[in-house]
């Protein structure tokens, strides 16, 4: 049933428009993330502790640019879930859909699985596109490359990918259940970017501490492998725990409310 | 077993037996959105193999009940069954039902196939079924244009094809011909009476009561979520009484007639002004012979003789004119206006509910 639904959902999905459009703005994002970063890196330490050449030309370095496009790669994966959620009760094909599947917690497991495996493959031909450019950015600023390809490189790379990867389904998440409560797209995810960008920055810069509790703090967190704030344990704990509990109020909410999209 | 579900048996039993001959029977069926009653106590009948026509103004609470033969939308209270299956079960019914409702929706960027592969993928329908419901409805040749590129018309025509998709028993259509041109609406028209030919029950809302007429066999009236008939639009039609229409050379000629024809027990009144008159008779057409021998007897010309029967769209009006606002008792008079032993007539929330 769950396998229809997702089917279902990749049909849409499929259309080369979106396909496009999604994959290449997650990879826009990525790839500017590390051309900036290995383009601002500096030849010697500085009182700020920016980042250098030297360290750059480490095993990690290769990951260093990428695990900087945690929250735009976020807000793009957030806006993708929530207009594909939210756009079938402003468009009406909800109803359409429930017709032909009318258990609605199978219906939004379908959606949300087909949703996370495009943007998993988003953040891989991303990631992809990004090391390509990082190796010419390397060359062209002249850091050595060959720790990139040694065995703890790829091991941290492919670490990496995973935090991206469950950095951005956190955000995608967040997204659909936006898309669920708010039954627009538009007010969804003009509503969640503005909650999750500025309100939550703005507030981790008020009240000290608090980026430990905000999912979207949390998640930018896990995309760079933990904080000093939020260590990748329990930025994961928190920000599971935020999301299997927001999971269940929409997945109630979807199956009780009446549809008069 | 407790004392409510003995008291409930009976309306249970009668039910299933309704079931056997009907694709559709509600009990009592309300919805209520806050402080607003959309439907009121709903007791439907749809007969198995027929088309039904669902009318009433806008408001009155069709597309509410739809949403709840559908399962979009949870009944406050009533109970009922569509094709023999209750209707908190919808997913037994469904598979079975195909349904357009509030007008076609659909992705405008993909192409209509693409648009039934969605659902069909989702209702676990095979995707060969797409191309025959595709020429089925007149879309073959356009079926892979995006959605957005399609007509009004066409875009009806795919949400039909979306209702065929599974091979429905039952199909529910809200307004299939809504912003059609006259055209378009004769097609609509031709493929209803195709699929009642195949079987399937038709259950159809339509401001336009003409086309009800034209190819309903059962009609349901609902006004302010409330029933006020259900029942054959033949005997609807049959239970008002047709006149004679008749027109003479002169206004003289017409209030003489008018007199005769009083004179011998016939109801008749004179419409119109000082240059056309026309005087109208309760009589069918079997009187005309009678009508033209007793003018001519007294030297009356009549230059225009007709039978004149009751429209569907007056047979509306005059039933939602006479039971709009009115109490229970008065309802029971606007049970006998149907006409027919299947009229039924409207239900206080108390009346019929389990």
């Amino acid at each position: 049933m769950i396998w229809r639904s997702f089917e279902s959902e990749w049909v849409k999905m499929r259309r080369r428009r979106l396909w496009y459009g999604s994959y290449g703005a997650i990879t826009a994002v990525v790839v500017l993330t590390t051309i900036v970063t290995i383009a601002g890196a500096l030849h010697r330490p500085d009182a700020r502790g920016d980042l250098t050449l030297a360290q750059l030309a480490h095993a990690s370095g290769l990951s260093e640019g990428l695990t900087q496009s945690g929250v735009l790669l976020g807000a793009v994966s957030f806006s993708i879930a929530a207009f594909q959620f939210g756009g079938e009760f402003a468009h009406g094909t909800l109803r359409n859909l429930l017709v032909r599947q009318p258990r609605r917690s199978v219906l939004m497991a379908g959606k949300c699985l087909a949703v996370l495996t495009f943007l998993i493959g988003a953040v891989v031909v991303a990631t992809m596109v990004a090391i390509c450019a990082a190796f010419v950015m390397a060359h062209l600023r002249g850091i050595p490359t060959s720790a990139w390809t040694s065995g703890t490189g790829m091991g941290d790379l492919g670490i990496l990918l995973g935090d991206l990867a469950i950095s951005a389904c956190g955000f995608a998440i967040i997204g659909m259940i936006a898309g669920v409560l708010l039954r627009s797209s538009v007010i969804a995810i003009a509503a969640g970017l503005a909650v999750l960008l500025p309100v939550e920055t703005i507030l981790t810069d008020a009240i000290p501490g608090t980026a430990r509790w905000l999912p979207a703090q949390l998640l930018e967190a896990i995309a760079q492998g933990g904080s000093a704030t939020a260590p990748f344990g329990a930025a994961l704990t928190t920000v599971s725990a935020y999301l299997m509990g927001a999971v269940v109020i929409a997945m109630l909410v979807f199956v009780w409310r009446d549809v008069t999209a | 077993m407790s004392a409510a579900a003995v008291a409930t048996k009976p309306v249970v039993q009668a039910m299933v037996r309704e079931t056997e001959f009907h694709a559709v029977v509600t009990l009592g069926l309300t919805k209520r959105f806050g402080r607003r009653l959309a439907v009121d106590g709903l007791d439907l009948r749809i007969p198995a193999g027929s088309i039904t026509g669902f009318v009433g103004p806008n408001g009155a609470g069709k597309t509410t009940t739809i949403r709840m033969l559908l399962g979009l939308i949870r009944p406050s209270a009533g109970r009922g069954t569509v094709l023999g299956h209750p209707l908190g079960h919808s997913r037994a019914y469904l598979p079975r039902v195909g349904a357009l409702i509030e007008g076609p929706t659909f992705y405008p960027a993909l192409s209509g196939r693409e648009n039934l592969m969605v659902l069909a993928r989702l209702g676990g329908i095979q995707p060969r079924r797409i191309d025959t419901v595709l020429e089925r409805v007149g879309l073959g040749s356009r079926g892979l244009d995006p959605f957005r590129t399609y007509s009004l018309g066409m875009r009806q025509r795919l949400g039909i094809g979306a209702a065929l998709l599974p091979g429905p028993e039952l199909l529910v259509l809200d307004e299939p011909t809504n912003g059609l041109d006259p055209h378009g609406i004769a097609e609509i028209r031709a493929m209803l009476r195709s699929f009642a030919d195949d079987g399937m029950t038709v259950f159809v809302s339509s401001h336009l009561l003409a086309e009800i007429q034209q190819i309903c066999e059962h009609l349901v009236v609902i006004e302010t979520g409330r029933l006020i008939f259900q029942g054959g639009v033949k005997e609807l039609l049959a239970a008002r009484a047709p006149e004679l229409i008749v027109q003479t050379e002169s206004r003289e000629d017409a209030k003489h007639l008018l007199q005769l024809v009083n004179r011998i027990g016939r109801s008749a009144h004179l419409v119109g002004d000082n240059e056309s008159m026309t005087l109208e008779i309760a009589a069918d057409c079997s009187w005309a012979g009678d009508l033209n021998r007793l003018a001519m007897a007294d030297g009356i010309t009549l230059v225009h003789l007709a039978e004149r029967r009751s429209t569907l769209e007056e047979a509306f009006f005059e039933i939602t004119r006479s039971c709009a606002g009115q109490t229970v008792r008065e309802n029971d008079a606007c049970r006998g206006a149907g006409g027919s032993d299947r009229a039924t007539g409207p239900r206080t929330p108390e009346a019929g509910r389990p």
